[in-house]
């Protein structure tokens, strides 16, 4: 039972990894770009570390606290990444499929 | 033991000195005569000892392994010295307290004083000659720094380069003297050195030994023809010049030629040689001295002359001439030392050093004046003074000579001649400064200087007399032990008394008084002579053109060999490197490929190197780009820390993570001073040679790691396996060898690190560099200082990290992870803040000062080494055991960990103060933005 | 069961590696490049969780949590620069 858990959070961690590095590669603008790594590779790698989380703590006595520890990081750390990206994009002016919102100062 | 901490006590003196003088003037004096005192206590339990006729070794072993010892030795000889050192040292202490101004630095001028006090104890009282030119080559550096004490004055700075260069110099001679010595006799310690005179006379090296031994001699005792550079010197301060170039500095030459005497004298070569040379200075000098119009000048050139004087002693080579010899060096630290201060006091109350402006200073201080009567009297050899006793038996001995050689009368007649001169000068001394009418716009006022500035002069002037008139009850057993360890075998007879009967010596005496005081009376004309020539016969200028011919010859290697471009410099070090490569594997016929068999290759792996390839290949390409290149480097850094994850090396892998990110916020800090593009410059020729050039080179390394890894190798890596638990108590080999195997090589690095972070610190602090207020493409900088949502979430953050990088901390001694990581790990952590929050932020919460984190790391990691030594072990041994902590159970506690904490600390403080200071270096110019503030 | 999977999701992981590389390479703007770096930090521990649990080991947690927080704080000071030039400020 606990195998195919295993298994199937393994192979849904590398897929949702493999399709955000996917959108990288191929969407068009910068802005739909953006999606993939942040929300489909952070997924895929939380789903990583919990299959990791459940494989070390059934091996061994305790439990395997370690990837918390990353998925917190990287959970929090993630939506940071993709707003200053964003940002910059925006400040760069880069081209978008969409029409840019205005980036107003704050007075 | 006693005589080692001796030594010392000094050195440590000197930090204390520079640290107590941040109370008060005072507090620095009596901070360096205790020191002095103390070193002084430490010798007294063995002051009886040579006395006793024994000669006291004492030995620290060092590296026995390689015959290093510390070895001191003390006997008459040493002990004079000593005393001279000590006793001077206190006097010149005291006077020094008054003499310098308000302005001038207390602290800096007894810290320099002690540390010379310092050498020259350990150049005394060494039986080792090789540790005897360590202090020898230390007293040439402390009198640079003191005779350059009033750095702002070109002839300060000017006098203490001249010293060194010469003293230098005549130190590295020395030290080919010393090398020969120790290749003739086996040894390099005094005791074999002073035994086996036979030997090394008769050896075929005898001449170059004793013409190395003695330039280091007589440049350190500014015997003619290096003599130019003491003059020079008198631009340190009085107390400087009393100290230095009356007792000890210059006295070290003539010391080593009465150390060595036994080993090198007997010969002809050594009479022509040393005799020369001492009868030329005598002469030179003593001509000089009356000419001179500075008063420290005067004094200089007599100085030369009395060296000379001495030489001369030591070079006729009797017995009873080394014994002169000997008198001569306490009588002459006694009264020179006192003119000196005199001198001072003169200059210190009227303002000028000028004899052609003072005249009649008796009506303003007579008492000064009395004093310094009586040291001039004693320094022209007038009888009831002490000059006089060692002059006489230099006449003595110079009309015995007189009779042994076809130009024997030459010596007598010169002597005597000196002597005229010496009488003339000292009476010029007193006769221009003290009387001779109304001082001429003196710059001051002059009267009496404070009490105590006039008590070392008194003590010094007291002795001249005391020494004068009974000799036999004073001077005469500490003499007699001194000149027997100079000669090592019996003394002569002789009779220290003032009256000798009508003899050759008495009439020299009488010749020499009656002919000075004639020869004052009449200097005018010569003096006029000498002004016309002066500077025109001198040493100097050969130094000098000498020094600019060096320079210039320097200037053109240089010039051949640089040419100030990068690239040729990597050029010349990668093709040298090729043809060495070339070289080895030419010689060597052995296959490439070694007989260890090949490791499976997995296809992960594979794959990630060839991305990496691409990736680099691409850098080199897009190096013009400079952001680009800097995004694309981060990648191949996590490549190859992924690498060492791959190949069990995790501690290099996490290194390497974090070295990557702090390189990529340090090149970041850079390139926004630099331009955004580099221009193409070079030509397609030439970097298609570079481009074969690399490949070569690449080539060659693949080659040679292709080589050596496929051959079975065991290195000193099996031992460091078999040995990490057992020995060091920890099963992370990685982090017992940095904190415990190799920890003397930690210590080492960390303090490195400290010193660069201090050093960056220090060339930054002030800087302000305005950057660009746009970017490269013309954009002005986004109003957003710190976006707030990074400037938030990344501070609950920061709990996160800490949490990580104490635990790497505190498990490295078994896995993964240690001080130098956990460092890296809390600065990262720090530097987020200030990334995302800004400065004024950080600031407000944890203090800008990392200075005192570095310094107490390297305390704890220097205090762990030391720890050991109180439990008898060699510096760094560690200790482990385990203990049962309530709910984190067993936990072992290792000593190696404290070392580690100050390894974490060093790191974080130096990381910190120097990626910080990058980032602060930008001027504080108006936020130009689209908003504006 | 596991072993088959854990071959599938290397595959995967080794092919996200390489678009994620082929984007660094392409760009064609900066943010795009530094987007390409952060998802190849997220890619590294992706593989290493992999590792572990091939190799049964717990020793390489270490370098996938120090991989997640490097590549946070190298997106930021990245991204800093091209916002404001100036990264401590």
């Amino acid at each position: 039972m606990l195998e195919y858990l295993l298994s199937f959070l393994i192979l849904a961690g590398a897929l949702f990894t493999f399709v955000g590095s996917l959108g990288l590669a191929r969407l068009r603008d910068f802005y739909t770009r953006l999606h993939g790594p942040t929300k489909a590779s952070t997924l895929g790698v939380g789903c990583l570390l919990i299959a990791s989380a459940l494989f070390f703590s059934t091996r061994s006595e305790g439990i395997s606290l370690h990837e918390v520890l990353v998925t917190l990081f990287l959970f929090i750390t993630a939506p940071i990444s993709a707003h200053l990206l964003a940002k910059a994009a925006l400040h760069l002016g880069l081209t978008s499929l969409a029409p840019p919102p205005e980036d107003k100062p704050r007075r | 033991m006693n005589l080692f901490f001796a030594v010392l006590t000094p050195f440590l003196g000197a930090v204390l000195v520079a640290w107590a003088s941040r109370f008060g003037r005072s507090h620095a004096a009596w901070a360096a005569g205790g020191v002095a005192l103390t070193a002084l206590a430490w010798l007294s339990p063995l002051l009886s000892q040579p006395f006793a006729g024994t000669t006291v070794v004492q030995r620290l072993e060092w590296m026995p392994s390689v015959g290093l010892d510390l070895v001191f030795r003390l006997d008459g000889l040493g002990l004079l010295f000593a005393g001279l050192i000590l006793g001077i040292g206190l006097l010149v202490i005291l006077y020094a307290r008054y003499y310098l101004s308000e302005r001038d630095s207390m602290g800096r001028l007894y810290a320099y004083l002690l540390l010379f006090m310092g050498s020259m104890l350990g150049v005394v009282l060494s039986e080792n000659l090789i540790q005897l030119l360590i202090f020898w080559e230390l007293t040439s550096l402390s009198s640079f720094l003191l005779i350059a004490y009033w750095r702002e004055r070109e002839m300060a700075r000017m006098g203490a380069r001249m010293a060194l260069a010469i003293t230098g110099a005549g130190g590295l001679a020395l030290l080919g003297g010393i090398l020969l010595l120790g290749e003739i006799t086996g040894s390099y310690e005094l005791s074999v050195i002073l035994a086996s005179g036979d030997l090394i006379r008769g050896h075929s090296l005898y001449l170059p030994t004793l013409i190395l031994v003695l330039l280091g001699a007589f440049t350190k005792s500014a015997q003619f023809p290096f003599h130019f550079w003491l003059p020079h010197a008198m631009a340190a301060p009085t107390p400087v010049s009393a100290y230095l170039h009356s007792a000890t500095m210059v006295k070290a030459g003539v010391f080593l030629l009465a150390r060595l005497f036994p080993a090198l004298s007997g010969t002809p070569e050594w009479s022509w040689l040393v005799g020369g040379a001492g009868l030329c200075t005598l002469l030179l000098g003593a001509v000089v001295a009356l000419f001179k119009h500075d008063l420290k000048g005067l004094l200089a050139y007599s100085t030369i002359s009395h060296l000379g004087l001495i030489t001369l002693l030591f070079g006729i080579a009797t017995p009873m001439a080394v014994v002169a010899g000997v008198f001569h060096i306490i009588n002459h630290a006694i009264f020179k030392a006192s003119l000196f201060m005199a001198a001072g006091i003169i200059d210190h109350e009227t303002g000028t050093r000028d004899m052609r402006r003072m005249q009649g200073l008796w009506q303003f201080m007579p008492f000064t004046a009395t004093l310094a009567m009586v040291a001039a009297a004693s320094m022209a050899g007038v009888p009831l003074f002490n000059g006089f006793l060692s002059k006489e038996m230099l006449f003595v001995e110079a009309s015995e000579m007189a009779s042994q050689q076809s130009f024997g009368w030459l010596l007598p007649v010169t002597v005597t001649v000196a002597g005229i001169f010496a009488v003339a000068y000292s009476l010029r001394f007193i006769h221009d400064v003290f009387f001779g009418g109304k001082p001429l716009e003196l710059p001051r006022t002059p009267h009496e200087p404070p009490r105590w500035m006039k008590v070392p002069v008194e003590v010094l002037v007291l002795l001249c007399l005391v020494v004068g008139l009974f000799p036999a009850q004073t001077v005469a057993p500490l003499l007699a032990v001194a000149a027997a360890s100079t000669l090592q075998t019996a003394l002569p007879e002789y009779n220290l008394a003032i009256w000798h009967g009508f003899n050759p010596a008495l009439w020299m005496s009488v010749t020499a008084l009656v002919g000075g005081v004639l020869l004052y009376l009449v200097r005018r004309p010569f003096s006029l002579l000498h002004d016309r020539f002066e500077g025109q016969l001198d040493a100097r200028r050969l130094y000098n053109a000498l020094l600019q011919g060096l320079m210039v010859i320097a200037r053109r290697i240089t010039a051949l060999l640089d040419v100030g471009s990068l690239q040729r410099m990597v050029f010349v070090f990668i093709g040298f490197a090729l043809l060495l490569g070339w070289m080895g594997w030419s010689g060597d016929r052995s296959v490439l490929t070694g007989s260890r068999p090949l490791l499976p290759v997995d296809a992960m792996s594979l794959l990630v190197t060839a991305v990496l390839t691409v990736i680099s290949v691409a850098v080199v390409i897009l190096h013009r780009q400079r952001f680009t290149a800097l995004v694309l480097v981060g990648f191949v850094g996590l490549v190859v820390s992924l690498i060492f994850v791959k190949f069990s090396a995790p501690d290099l892998a996490l290194t390497q993570l974090l070295v990557e990110v702090v390189t990529v916020v340090l090149l970041l800090l850079a390139l926004y001073f630099l331009p955004q593009h580099s221009p193409v410059e070079s030509h397609p020729l030439r970097r298609s040679r570079d481009g074969l050039l690399a490949l070569l080179v690449g080539g060659g390394v693949g080659a040679l790691a292709w080589a050596v890894l496929t051959r079975p190798h065991s290195s000193i890596g099996d031992f460091f396996l078999a040995n990490s638990v057992s020995g060091g108590g920890g099963s992370n080999v990685v982090n017992v060898i940095l904190v415990d195997f190799r920890g003397f090589d930690t210590l080492g690095e960390i303090t490195v690190l400290a010193l660069a972070g201090l050093a960056v610190y220090a060339l930054l602090e002030k800087l302000h560099i305005s950057g660009p207020s746009q970017n490269a493409d013309g954009r002005d900088w986004n109003w957003d200082l710190h976006p707030v949502i990074m400037a938030s979430f990344t501070r609950l953050l920061l709990p996160l990290a800490l949490l990580v990088s104490v635990f790497i901390l505190l498990r490295g001694h078994n896995l993964p992870g240690g001080g130098f990581i956990a460092g890296l790990v809390t600065a990262v952590a720090l530097i987020m803040q200030y990334l995302a929050n800004g400065v004024a932020w950080t600031h407000s919460r944890l203090s800008a000062n990392m200075h005192p984190v570095v310094g107490v790391g390297l305390l704890i990691a220097t205090l762990t080494g030391l720890g050991s030594f109180v439990f008898g072990y060699p510096f760094l041994t560690s200790t482990f055991g385990h203990m049962k902590w309530p709910l984190v159970g067993d936990f072992e506690l290792a000593s190696a960990m404290a070392f580690d904490l100050g390894v974490y600390l060093v790191v974080v403080g130096a990381t910190l103060l120097i990626l910080i200071h990058l980032g602060l270096m930008h001027g504080k110019e108006p936020v130009r933005g689209k908003g504006g503030h | 069961m596991l072993t088959v999977a854990l071959s599938i999701a290397f595959v995967l992981v080794g092919a996200a590696v390489v678009l994620s590389a082929w984007r660094l390479l392409r760009g064609p703007s900066a943010p795009d490049r530094i987007l390409a770096l952060d998802t190849l930090y997220i890619n590294a521990i992706a593989l290493l969780v992999l590792l572990g649990i091939h190799l049964g080991s717990a020793l390489y947690f270490e370098a996938a949590l120090l991989i997640a927080m490097m590549g946070f704080v190298g997106t930021v000071a990245l991204c800093k620069y091209l916002l404001r030039g100036d990264i401590i400020e």
